[in-house]
């Protein structure tokens, strides 16, 4: 027996549940950062590709970097001090880009990418999932076969061909990873269905002469959207690292500013310019830690069986 | 009460296919449900008993039409509704409906009380909303609740008052036959009392008549005209309470009977059935139940016996008599 | 009256939850006699198995903790006892069968496997020894072809079965006390019967003491010799089996008699019991039961009422009592 307030509705339940977990909690106060900063930082920074070379390998604000450079015509090596000043807090690469701006332009970046894929994989993965399940039969059959074969599919070596027949872009990236990774949430939802469409009210919605499309979509689609949004949140940060390799190694789109290549630009000039590869690294760690925590939090949040 | 029969089931039958191998042959069925006859008339409660296994609840969702008979006649009023189109079912589903068992598991979690109950007027064309709410409200009531509870959702209510809830549920459309599938079997002693009360009351309020499927004699007992006895997909006996309770023929019975415990009396002989229930997928031959009876003649090995009227609509199926 | 070998005293056990405190067992006392079949009884959440799990210290804590009172098997008090000193005893002098067969059983070892690991867990015994008195438990619990038997796994068991197996491997290491946990709720009749009748068998054979625990009265008239019957986490009433089947004083356990469907004459309506059990967390004053009781008088809404002894072994915690006495 329970002893809720009156008319709570599940939602309410869940959230008061969910946010008594605190690295939930941080983990969605930092993704909110994130958004803020993706959102409104480009109003307040540079132009993430605007090459300077006069300001190149500038440290971060605060830090002082010694530079040896060895003169032809004098036959010395000059040490010159570079110092991180307040136009480039983050510093810069060795094009002179400021770091900061691309940072904010990877936020960008990664969360479109992270939503949108993860938004056509797991859409995609819930309509199959649902339709194999409530039918049943040889339809179930087939569309798992399908499944099956679709989660064998090296997604690594299609990507590679479409670059190759058409050249590297995010939209590309965004559709390839959409259209090849909803295997997991198929087989997922597929088998909370399989559960749901046993529950005895699915066969009282039946008695009571409720249509299949009824019972889909007024029963068993809102009693899995808990999980859903579980696999979603637990999905983006894979995304997000995907998209960041592929374009750490040159796959990714040349024209966008990506986490993943200022990872590239920081690997180069690890020696001279630590601060490039140390950002964007940071940044992927306590986003794909901030997702983790919050989609581990949700997850406990709504399994009435752990006691939160 | 009417002498009119509102539903008659003949010989009806549900099979269950087993497949297996490669190529998915045909290998066997599970017998769930082997020919059972039976009528309930206008305002009559039939109570059906047996135990897990016996495809009471199987035979209960197939007059339904929740699952396809694989053969025989319902006959509801005259209609044989296994013939039933599509629109013909929903027309149905005004006059037979159904109470389920398991209180944590019938209603939708995601949706309030209210709009579990209204749902069935909602499908079958009362789209005002305010309507709908009068209507759900009035029944709410009508089950002991107080109206308000339509805004909350199940998971704040206790297995009582969820079963009432299933009931008002079942009770918006006016059918004029119910069945209840275990409706009390989750339930605590008290609360039991007061579901079968309120089934009882709701049966002379309305003239309902129920199909109560329990596996609890005693529980049976008190809300039964007539009470039939199922063994392994078929009907065993079938009578007038009072006579299966006093004057049981059927050996079966007799064990059930005397399987309940009594609380007055302490140590009373008791017959025990050796083994457990032999599998719907390849129940013995001759009447099912020689395997483990306690008057078991040689006739019950090779031969399965019918059920025949004994005398004063008391029904039985075995070789004894 | 026979020595007791298992003493409750003012036995209190919470579960602190975001929602408050919830006193799931809050002050109940009884012996346990050797050779006694005791049965607590009482509907879902009167406390019944929080009671049992705490004998046997099996409560989840967090959330759950023993806050007060005394166990005391063998002249020791199993709550000063270190988890380790509890840990020998559970299993092999205080055993314990649970309600469910199913999920009691390690589906991926037979039960010839789970059985003899328990054995060699307590005793010391060889392999053979083991398996030899695995085999004789079987037989005990009547398993037919017990040495056949104990090469399959559970789900090659029926219900009935798999509970006798359950039954069998708590009496592996011949415990003076067997907790049994509604044994007979989950299963058919006809099963009920003969779980029933192992138990009864199982009390003669063994001089074993039983906890027996269940919400139906029936089970109690043929197998207890006392019972205890709970509400909301305290005791209403005591007695013998006899006595308090026939005699009953609480207005609960009067209700409860009255709300059985019953064999012998066909009533139309049912007696019940109006309201529901009360929250456990601040639960109302008084007597528990005061709310629902058509008998409450002023003070059963103010304190929490004493036991009465109304005849031998026969105890009542009922204000209704109490001006008799005076």
């Amino acid at each position: 027996m329970t002893n809720r307030s009156t008319s709570s509705s599940l939602t309410k339940y869940y959230w008061e549940r969910a946010s008594r977990n605190r690295l939930a909690v941080a983990g969605l106060v930092f993704i909110l950062f994130l958004v803020l900063l993706a959102l409104i930082g480009p109003f307040f920074t540079t132009d993430p590709t605007a090459v300077n070379f006069e300001e190149k390998n500038q440290p971060p604000l605060g830090f002082t970097i010694e530079e040896s450079v060895y003169n032809l015509e004098t036959q010395q090596l000059i040490t010159k001090s570079i110092i991180g000043t307040k136009e480039h807090p983050l510093g810069t690469d060795n094009k002179g880009r400021d770091l900061l701006a691309m940072i904010i332009s990877g936020a960008r970046v990664s969360l479109m990418v992270g939503l949108l894929a993860t938004g056509i994989a797991v859409a995609l993965g819930t309509l199959i999932g649902t339709t194999s399940a409530y039918f049943g039969g040889w339809v179930d059959q087939v569309i798992m076969r399908f499944t099956d074969i679709m989660m064998t599919f090296p997604f690594f070596l299609l990507f590679v061909l479409i670059v190759f027949i058409y050249g590297p872009s995010l939209i590309i990236i965004v559709v390839v990873i959409g259209l090849t990774g909803w295997t997991g949430t198929a087989r997922l939802i597929r088998s909370e269905t399989l559960s749901l469409k046993t529950r005895e009210f699915i066969m009282a919605s039946k008695a009571l002469g409720a249509s299949n499309s009824r019972i889909i979509l007024a029963h068993l689609v809102p009693n899995v959207i808990s999980l859903i949004i579980v696999i979603a949140t637990l999905s983006i940060p894979g995304v997000i690292l995907a998209e960041a390799a592929l374009s750490f190694i040159g796959l990714g789109d040349p024209l966008v500013t990506s986490w993943g290549m200022v990872l590239r630009t920081g690997q180069q000039n690890l020696d001279i310019a630590w601060w490039v590869a140390v950002a964007p690294g940071v940044m992927l760690f306590l986003t794909v830690l901030a997702f983790n925590f919050m989609g581990d939090g949700l997850r406990d949040a709504f399994d009435p069986r752990s006691a939160v | 009460m009417a002498n009119h029969k509102l539903l008659e089931v003949k010989n009806l039958k549900k099979y269950y296919p087993v497949t297996g191998g490669l190529l998915s042959r045909h290998l066997g069925d599970v017998k769930a449900v082997d020919g059972v006859s039976f009528y309930i008339e206008e305002g009559e409660a039939l109570g059906l008993v047996g135990e897990s296994g016996c495809g009471k609840s199987t035979l209960g969702r197939t007059i339904l039409r929740l699952e396809e008979p694989t053969e025989g006649e319902i006959i509801y009023r005259r209609t044989d509704i296994t013939k039933l189109d599509k629109k013909g079912l929903r027309e149905l589903r005004k006059e037979i409906q159904m109470i389920f068992q398991d209180p944590q598991s019938f209603l939708d979690p995601r949706m309030t009380v209210g709009q579990s109950i209204g749902e069935a007027l909602l499908i079958h064309g009362m789209k005002d909303d305010k309507e709908r709410e009068q209507r759900v409200m009035e029944i709410l009531e009508r089950v002991g609740l107080e109206a308000q509870y339509a805004l909350r959702y199940p998971h704040e209510f206790s297995s009582g008052q969820r079963q009432r809830i299933g009931i008002g549920r079942a009770l918006i459309l006016n059918p004029k036959l119910i069945i209840a599938d275990e409706p009390v079997s989750a339930l605590d002693v008290s609360i039991q009392a007061q579901i079968l009360n309120l089934m009882l009351d709701l049966r002379e309020e309305f003239g309902l008549a129920y199909l109560f499927i329990a596996h609890d004699l005693s529980v049976i007992r008190h809300v039964s005209h007539r009470v039939a006895v199922m063994y392994l997909g078929k009907i065993v006996e079938l009578a007038e309470k009072n006579e299966i309770f006093q004057n049981a023929l059927h050996p079966y019975t007799e064990a059930l009977l005397s399987a309940i415990p009594d609380i007055k009396q302490k140590k009373k002989a008791r017959i025990l059935l050796p083994g457990s229930v032999p599998s719907p997928l390849n129940p013995p031959t001759g009447c099912r139940f020689h395997t483990r009876c306690h008057r078991v003649l040689p006739v019950c090995h090779q031969e399965e016996p019918y059920l025949k009227n004994i005398g004063s609509e008391h029904l039985v199926a075995c070789h004894l008599y | 009256m026979e020595r007791a070998i298992l003493t409750v005293k003012n036995l209190k056990t919470y579960f602190f939850t975001r929602n408050g405190i919830v006193k799931a067992v809050d002050g109940i006392d009884f012996d346990l006699s050797k050779s006694e079949c005791l049965c607590l009884v009482g509907e879902s959440g009167c406390g019944k198995t929080v009671t049992a799990l705490s004998i046997v210290g099996l409560i989840d804590s967090p959330p759950g903790r023993i806050v007060g009172g005394e166990i005391y098997y063998d002249n020791v008090n199993l709550l000063e006892c270190s988890r380790e000193q509890v840990r020998r005893i559970r299993g092999k002098d205080i055993a314990m069968v649970f309600q469910d067969a199913q999920s009691a059983l390690n589906p991926v070892f037979t039960i010839g496997n789970q059985i003899t690991e328990q054995i060699k867990l307590h005793l010391e015994m060889s392999n053979r020894e083991a398996k030899e008195r695995t085999i004789s438990l079987l037989e005990e619990v009547g398993i037919p072809l017990p040495e056949k038997a104990t090469d399959y796994y559970p789900h090659q068991l029926s219900g009935g079965m798999k509970q006798r197996a359950m039954i069998a491997m708590s009496l592996s290491c011949n415990p003076q006390i067997l907790i049994a946990d509604e044994p007979t709720t989950a299963v058919d009749v006809t099963i009920k019967a003969q779980i029933l009748d192992i138990f009864q068998r199982l009390k003669e054979t063994r001089q074993m003491s039983l906890l027996f625990i269940t919400h139906e009265l029936g089970v109690v008239s043929e197998i207890g010799d006392r019972m205890l019957v709970m509400y909301a986490g305290r005791l209403a009433e005591t007695a013998t089996v006899t006595e308090l089947l026939n005699n009953p004083k609480h207005p609960y356990t009067t209700g409860l008699i009255k709300c059985l469907p019953d064999m012998t004459q066909a009533k139309d309506r049912l007696e019940s019991i109006p309201g529901t059990v009360p929250s456990l967390i601040d639960p109302p004053g008084g007597c528990l039961f005061h709310p629902r009781c058509n008998k409450a008088l002023a003070i059963c809404s103010e304190e929490k009422p004493p036991p009465i002894i109304v005849n031998e072994g026969h105890t009542v915690f009922c204000h209704l009592y109490s001006h008799s006495k005076g």
